[in-house]
């Protein structure tokens, strides 16, 4: 469309900066297109070897599409592996998770956001340090420690993290409700209504668009964590990251490239459309809190 | 502070039993509303109070314990060796090539997804016909989890059916293994740069926040685009990048996408990874998971923890005159 309209009507009227202003525009959407290209390069071609033959991936050179697009290997893919089983353990810790550390964190960033006490300023000062404390370090010896507890291989590693509320997520919230009018606690409090109270009917029900933007973040968190399922749970109750790392393999002991291409796509998608879903959502809940 | 003032005259307020004596009757009604205030702080941050020291705090003192003694998690036999493991650790050649790695991972990795991050940041922000579309496809990398893009990078670099050899034996190039020593660092790289839409996002933000006026001046004063970039855009985004900094080196060296990127999965794994992608991080999960040395790998993540610490002071330390904070009450808003 840009490269048609650099030749226009008649030459004489446009100007030399004219010409440069449209060739400009060209080089820049053909420099976005392909990087944009580029980006999606690796998904792109995710895709492509999850609908390829074992025989085509083996054949040199590189067959760039595949001769005949396997979609079997979406149902095969599903098949070899308890694959529902092990979408919905990751469905169920990522459920427990999120929905807690919302709650917990939604709480404790109340506290920090409306109330006042000897201590509060250090203790904030922590909590926005611990948001760079690498996690991989305090993982390992958290996951010793839930071995001492008899914790490994089941849920509750998942709800003691949620329970205790997670740094970003209490910043997040603590900055939502230290901008809402001061009037909303003052008649509760009035009323003899005690804190707890002003939180759960007052300042809660006012925060859905923090809270669901907090909940779609941890989900996709959990749903995407490997190393902490992969230490925790055994091998049949583990989460589909796990399992797609590593349950794709013969019986030979060779990996099936095709069938783990199409698996690990099956499992990256829901994530990608609640992405696009909510990112709607994040506009939304962003544009209703700059009117006030 | 100031929701105190504003709760003062409710503390004030009489109560109706509270016409005399106010310290005899609070103490007959309950604390006062300041008491109440600060009781209520701690329960409202109890939660992450227990959380952080309970999850935290204990684990890394757990780990600061163990790696005075010789504990494997099985033998019954083991024993207090002071500073032993550390002693160790110093004189480790392996330990000192695996944190050299990881050094030079973070020192390439995180400056080239905030160079590439800006830059796109820069190319979207431009009146653009489709501009949201372009902004969320190339952020759509950034939300694959590590698992997905470890294994498409595995296939986009697979000796024989990646579509990397594909490209270069089809411009007559020798195909390489990427995977493969010295090649799989450089794929490492490209799966941090890959996610870059993420320092994109965070960057337009910013940018948007420029003020336009600023702009305009610059050209009215003949400064050339780069020039405005470097003069304008540039140290207004500084704490947007510092912070991307800091996040950046604590993310890729604790990263596990070598893991991801190795033949074999899993923790039985650790030791199919290249040399060139075993970085610090591998090296503590292969002595606690592949050998078992619990002690000597609790060691090796206490040194790895306080290198952080260090590290992150230095960055601040070092950009502290450089970092531009706009604090002109005018331009907040």
């Amino acid at each position: 469309m840009t490269a048609t309209s650099v030749h226009p009507k008649s030459p004489a009227r446009v100007s030399p900066a004219r010409v440069r202003i449209r060739v400009n525009r060209l080089v820049l959407y053909t420099a976005l297109v392909v990087i944009t290209g580029l980006f999606l390069g690796p998904f792109g071609w995710l895709i492509l070897t999850g609908l390829k033959a074992p025989a085509e991936l083996a054949a040199a050179p590189v067959h760039w599409l595949p001769t005949h697009f396997e979609w079997r290997n979406f149902v095969d893919a599903y098949k070899a592996i308890d694959f529902l089983g092990y979408a919905r353990n990751s469905l169920i810790i990522a459920t427990i998770y999120a929905t807690l550390v919302t709650l917990s964190s939604a709480w404790v960033g109340f506290g920090f956001a409306r109330l006042t006490a000897p201590g509060k300023k250090v203790l904030f000062g922590i909590l926005i340090g611990s948001m760079m404390l690498p996690q991989m370090i305090t993982l390992l010896p958290t996951y010793l420690i839930f071995a001492k507890f008899g914790m490994v291989d089941t849920y509750w590693p998942w709800v003691l993290w949620g329970l205790s509320s997670a740094p970003y997520l209490v910043f997040l919230f603590r900055q939502f409700f230290a901008g809402l009018p001061r009037e909303l606690e003052e008649a509760a409090i009035v009323d003899g209504c005690g804190y707890g109270a002003i939180f759960w009917r007052i300042f809660l029900p006012q925060s859905w668009p923090v809270l669901s933007a907090s909940f779609v973040i941890a989900f996709t968190w959990t749903w995407g964590d490997y190393i902490a399922p992969q230490l925790l749970l055994s091998t049949d109750h583990s989460t589909l990251a796990v399992a797609v790392m590593t349950t794709y393999v013969s019986a030979a002991g060779t990996p099936n490239t095709n069938l783990q291409a199409a698996a690990s796509v099956m499992y990256v998608v829901p994530i990608l459309l609640i992405f696009l879903v909510a990112q709607r959502g994040f506009v939304a809940g962003m544009s209703t809190s700059g009117l006030k | 502070m100031t929701v105190d003032q504003a709760s003062s005259p409710a503390v004030g307020r009489p109560r109706p039993t509270a016409k005399t004596g106010r310290t005899r009757s609070t103490a007959r009604t309950g604390p006062s509303m300041t008491t109440r205030k600060h009781r209520a702080f701690y329960m409202f941050a109890s939660p992450w109070i227990i959380g952080f020291s309970l999850l935290t705090i204990a684990p890394m003192a757990y780990a600061l314990w163990l790696s005075f003694t010789t504990y494997d998690g099985i033998s019954p036999h083991w024993h207090y060796v002071g500073l032993g493991n550390y002693r160790e650790l110093m004189g480790d050649s392996v330990t000192w090539d695996a944190l050299g790695r990881a050094g030079l991972f973070a020192l390439t990795s995180v400056p080239l997804s905030i160079i590439a991050g800006l830059a796109l940041a820069v190319l979207v922000n431009r009146p653009l016909k489709a501009r949201g579309l372009f902004r969320t496809l190339l952020y759509l990398p950034a939300v694959v989890p590590p698992v997905g893009a470890g294994i498409a990078f595995k296939n986009l670099f697979d000796q024989n059916s990646g579509a990397a050899n594909g490209a270069l034996t089809f411009f007559g190039f020798d195909a390489i293994g990427w995977l493969a020593d010295p090649y799989a660092r450089y794929v490492l790289v490209m799966t941090v740069l890959w996610a870059a839409g993420n320092i994109m996002i965070i960057s337009l933000a910013g940018l948007q926040d420029v003020p336009r006026e600023l702009h305009e001046a610059a050209r009215i004063d003949g400064a050339s685009a780069w020039r405005a970039f470097r003069s304008i855009t540039v140290p207004l985004l500084s704490p947007v990048l510092l912070f991307q900094t800091v996040t950046g080196v604590i993310a890729s060296v604790q990263t596990i996408m070598p893991m991801l990127l190795a033949p074999t999965a899993g923790t039985g794994g650790l030791t199919s990874i290249p040399q060139s992608n075993y970085t610090y991080m591998i090296h503590v999960f292969a002595e606690y998971f592949a050998l078992g040395r619990y002690g000597y790998a609790s060691a090796l993540l206490w040194v790895l923890f306080l290198l952080i610490l260090i590290a992150t002071g230095l960055i601040f330390k070092f950009t502290s005159g450089v970092v531009f904070y706009n604090v002109d009450p005018e331009a907040q808003k």
